[in-house]
């Protein structure tokens, strides 16, 4: 409860400074002109990249795991690598490549003689192209759980449809897809949640989004209490999403008792449908993650972009992940636990993990700075650390408590039925039965943690203390001053620094299966 | 995976250790020293390497030691007022005189007599209170296509909202805050209602949703999506000077010029600027360093990177500044800028300008 506590605490403590401090003069402006517009385009964006998510996700989810085609091992990890790249800079790379005087636009206008006004060319600066933006960052949440439900669907079912003469595609709408939907939601609702939460992209595509209008209260009519009131909305919008989720889970009953776990072996596809599947991966992967990774290293040799000393931006990123990851895992890892005591806990616990993740990090920051006003603490040496990783574990244990309950989730019951016949209880039972059941997910909770926390870029630009810049505060630092060029090597730098996590997490996710 | 929990949080602790021992700011106050050394905290929004070059050159020539939080100007903001009366800052640098206003507004500056200040930074580039002082000049302008306008066209904002450029105009976003002190100016000039029917007219005449950043909108008329371009002076100083070919040619195929609001009321020009925080306590260190940003020296490292004005007029023009035409700063007080911010994004809003 204590803990449930503390992770709430800063965002609790925002949203209570923006209610008490009475109305600002902006609010009557917002709450009359602003907020629906600011409401309807955040849903917007949010349906249609949960749409294109799950468009992405499921279908190349269902190949890898079922099937056997060209690069289908290569694939299988690969299409974790969006994960390594922050939103905002996926955003400044598309950009780039869609801008009307990017290389895509530029060489039609060459080819052809035309004008920029004369042919038309998907408008990236639309809700459609932020939506794109966020999914082709955030669809690996999807892939990963759709994977893993998939791989470790029970045999029984799935062979039964099969002897009962079920086609592959109506196996797949019929038996898989429903069994394997609870999960997959989980990991829908993470990336929506994470997708809400976005500024970066929204405000450099120049999209008004709930996270614009939340910055724009506090940067342009300097209302930090405002922006605190309509980062309640997003949480709102949240905490609908989960309730929503965990009804429809609640439907359908998918704990599986049968014990044959053992992955389904792959069927080959034939060579034309093996190239299919092969081809689309590829194009997936080309535009998710390739093609602006390139883009990026490419703007970087151009304009020959010489790096101020970069090493310590790295120790000090790589530093704050590592413990901030390991706290939150922490944090985690007891909700998760404690929320198989009641029903009643485990949505409080998740409803209060979703808040921090789906409010903006500068909302948590502004509510963490609230926090040391009304204690009297000034924000210096080692206990500004401190705080920092505080903040990190309030934004981002969701990102850890949504795969572990699922995994909870996918155990079946008499697993602690059995465990308690046996006379095992309390912690004897933690570290016997439970902790090694939930391992693949705490594995995959604790990696998609590190990951978060080295993109995290609002708390940590409010919260840093002196010398620990990170590569995301640099990278920002340069784009904000329009240096692009320059803001592409840290930017490069933070991608990269997520690689090694995800890689390692597409191994043991690859690894899990095999067993 | 017990095993794997153990050593994650063992790994962390052990981090936690390292780090906080390897705290740069507090290695150097471990240090034995008799005299204990001055140190002068700078909170800045400007990020730029030449400034750093600077800031290790006022090191060596006074002894005392610089700690610099970079981060935007609004979160340092915060931070200054969370921080309260133990806040560590003396000193911030911030670019345009409406984040400065905003400081000062909250109530964490305190004013600088300094007779060399007063002397070397006009009165129309320091606070009426002397809360903040200018150290470098930049100039909102228009950028556009020399074979589609004569520069007549375009010589007051108001010929902006004229019919004939629509579907011309590119300009970014109105949450940005050099729309907003241009936005200050109109309001101050024109009363609210005129200044709202403006940005209607240029929401009507633009060429795309407001989006990017100004380099965008310079590049946006390069590829032939708009004519005109609203911007600071410095971006497109900058893509004349880059050293990519494709930014080179985006310069050299447009213009910039500086408008008027009317005829002979000068510009709207703007300034990075200097202020002295409240809990400031060495105030002697703050004024020997505001005023070697005003040396020579100090303005040619402030502009060299960034392309600004130079505010001391003997300073040499960075490269390619000299491409901006000369004009005439207009009279309005720029604390008008900050106070009429709120109102700026308010009217934006209601004119549809994103």
């Amino acid at each position: 409860m204590l803990i449930v506590a503390l992770v709430g605490l800063p965002v609790m403590a925002a949203i209570l400074a923006g209610l008490t401090a009475g109305d600002g003069a902006t609010w009557d402006h917002i709450l009359q002109n602003r907020l629906l517009p600011y409401t309807m385009t955040t849903l917007l964006v949010l349906v249609l990249s949960g749409i294109i998510m799950l468009g992405i996700a499921v279908p190349i989810a269902w190949l890898i795991s079922q099937y056997e085609f060209p690069g289908r091992t290569v694939f299988s990890w690969a299409m974790i690598l969006p994960l390594a790249m922050p939103g905002y800079v996926m955003a400044y790379a598309w950009a780039d490549l869609m801008g009307v005087a990017g290389p895509l636009q530029s060489q039609i206008r060459d080819l052809t003689g035309l004008s920029a006004r004369d042919y038309w060319f998907p408008d990236l600066f639309t809700a459609p192209g932020l939506a794109f933006v966020l999914a082709s960052t955030l669809f690996p949440y999807v892939y990963i759980t759709a994977r893993a439900a998939f791989s470790m669907q029970s045999l029984t079912s799935l062979e039964a449809a099969r002897s009962l003469g079920a086609e592959p595609l109506e196996l797949f709408w019929r038996v898989a897809l429903p069994v394997a939907l609870p999960t997959i939601l989980g990991g829908l609702c993470l990336a929506l949640m994470e997708a809400a939460a976005d500024y970066g992209a929204a405000d450099f595509l120049g999209i008004q989004t709930l996270g614009v209008g939340i910055i724009r209260s506090w940067q342009s009519f300097g209302e930090p209490n405002t922006a605190a009131r309509l980062a309640l909305m997003l949480i709102l919008i949240a905490g609908t999403f989960l309730v929503a989720a965990r009804i429809f889970q609640g439907q359908r009953g998918t704990q599986q008792t049968s014990s044959r776990w053992r992955t389904p072996t792959r069927t080959p596809l034939s060579p034309f449908a093996a190239f299919g599947a092969t081809a689309l991966c590829a194009v997936i992967l080309l535009i998710c993650f390739t093609a602006p990774a390139f883009r990026l290293v490419w703007l970087a040799v151009e304009t020959s972009a010489r790096a101020v000393d970069l090493w310590p931006l790295v120790r000090s990123t790589l530093i704050l992940g590592m413990i901030g990851a390991a706290m939150a895992f922490l944090a985690a890892l007891v909700f998760s636990l404690s929320s198989k005591r009641s029903e009643t806990l485990r949505l409080t616990t998740r409803i209060v993990a979703a808040a921090g993740y789906a409010a903006p990090g500068a909302v948590l920051g502004l509510g963490a700075l609230f926090i040391l006003r009304e204690t009297g603490q000034a924000l210096s040496g080692a206990g500004a650390i401190g705080f920092l990783i505080w903040i990190y574990v309030s934004r981002f244990t969701s990102a850890g408590v949504e795969p572990i309950q699922a995994t909870l989730a996918r155990l079946p019951k008499n697993l602690d039925l059995a465990a308690q016949s046996l006379g095992s209880s309390g912690l004897r039972q933690l570290i016997r039965v439970d902790l090694p059941l939930i391992a693949p997910g705490a594995f995959a909770a604790a990696l998609i943690l590190f990951v978060e926390i080295l993109k995290e870029l609002p708390a940590t630009l409010m919260l840093r203390p002196f010398g620990w810049d990170t590569l995301a505060v640099q990278a920002h630092a340069y784009a904000t001053d329009e240096r692009l060029a320059q803001a592409t090597l840290p930017s490069l730098l933070i991608v990269l620094a997520g690689l090694a996590p995800v890689l390692l997490l597409s191994w043991r996710l690859g690894h899990t299966e095999r067993t | 995976m017990l095993k794997t929990i153990q050593s994650l949080t063992s790994l962390g602790l052990l981090i936690g250790a390292v780090a906080a021992c390897s705290n740069p700011t507090e290695t150097a106050a471990t240090e034995p020293a008799a005299d204990p050394q001055k140190v002068l905290t700078i909170y800045s929004s400007r990020h730029y390497d030449s400034a750093k070059a600077l800031y290790a050159m006022f090191e060596e020539e006074t002894g005392a030691r610089l700690d610099v939080r970079e981060a935007g100007a609004s979160h340092l903001l915060e931070t200054m007022r969370a921080d309260g009366d133990q806040s560590p800052a003396d000193v911030i640098i911030a670019a345009d005189a409406g984040s400065l206003w905003r400081f000062k507004d909250a109530g964490l500056t305190q004013a600088l007599d300094s007779e060399t200040l007063n002397t070397t930074v006009p009165e129309s580039y320091r606070a009426s209170d002397n809360h903040w002082y200018g150290v470098a000049r930049r100039v909102r302008g228009i950028a556009y296509d020399p074979t589609r306008w004569n520069a007549e066209d375009l010589s007051k904002w108001d010929t902006l909202a004229l019919a004939d450029k629509t579907g011309e105009i590119c300009v970014r976003s109105s949450s940005n805050i050099y729309n907003l002190s241009l936005m200050g100016e109109l309001i101050h000039r024109y009363g609210e209602e005129a200044a709202q029917d403006w940005a209607t007219s240029i929401v009507s005449n633009m060429a795309r949703n407001p989006q990017g950043g100004d380099t965008d909108q310079i590049r946006a008329i390069a590829a032939g999506e708009c004519s005109i371009a609203i911007v600071n002076h410095y971006y497109w100083v900058r893509l004349g000077a880059s050293e990519s070919e494709a930014d080179q040619q985006v310069a050299a195929n447009t213009s910039f010029l500086v408008p008027e609001f009317v005829e002979g009321s000068g510009s709207h020009v703007n300034i990075t600027g200097l202020a002295v925080t409240k809990t400031a306590d060495d105030l002697e260190l703050v004024e020997q360093f505001a005023e070697f940003l005003l040396t020579e020296t100090g303005q040619s490292y402030i502009t060299r990177d960034t392309k600004e004005l130079p505010l001391l007029a003997s300073t040499p023009l960075p490269d390619g500044v000299d491409q901006v035409p000369t004009f005439t700063a207009s009279d309005t007080h720029l604390d008008v800028y900050g106070e009429n911010q709120a109102d700026a994004q308010r009217l934006f809003d209601l004119a549809g300008w994103n």
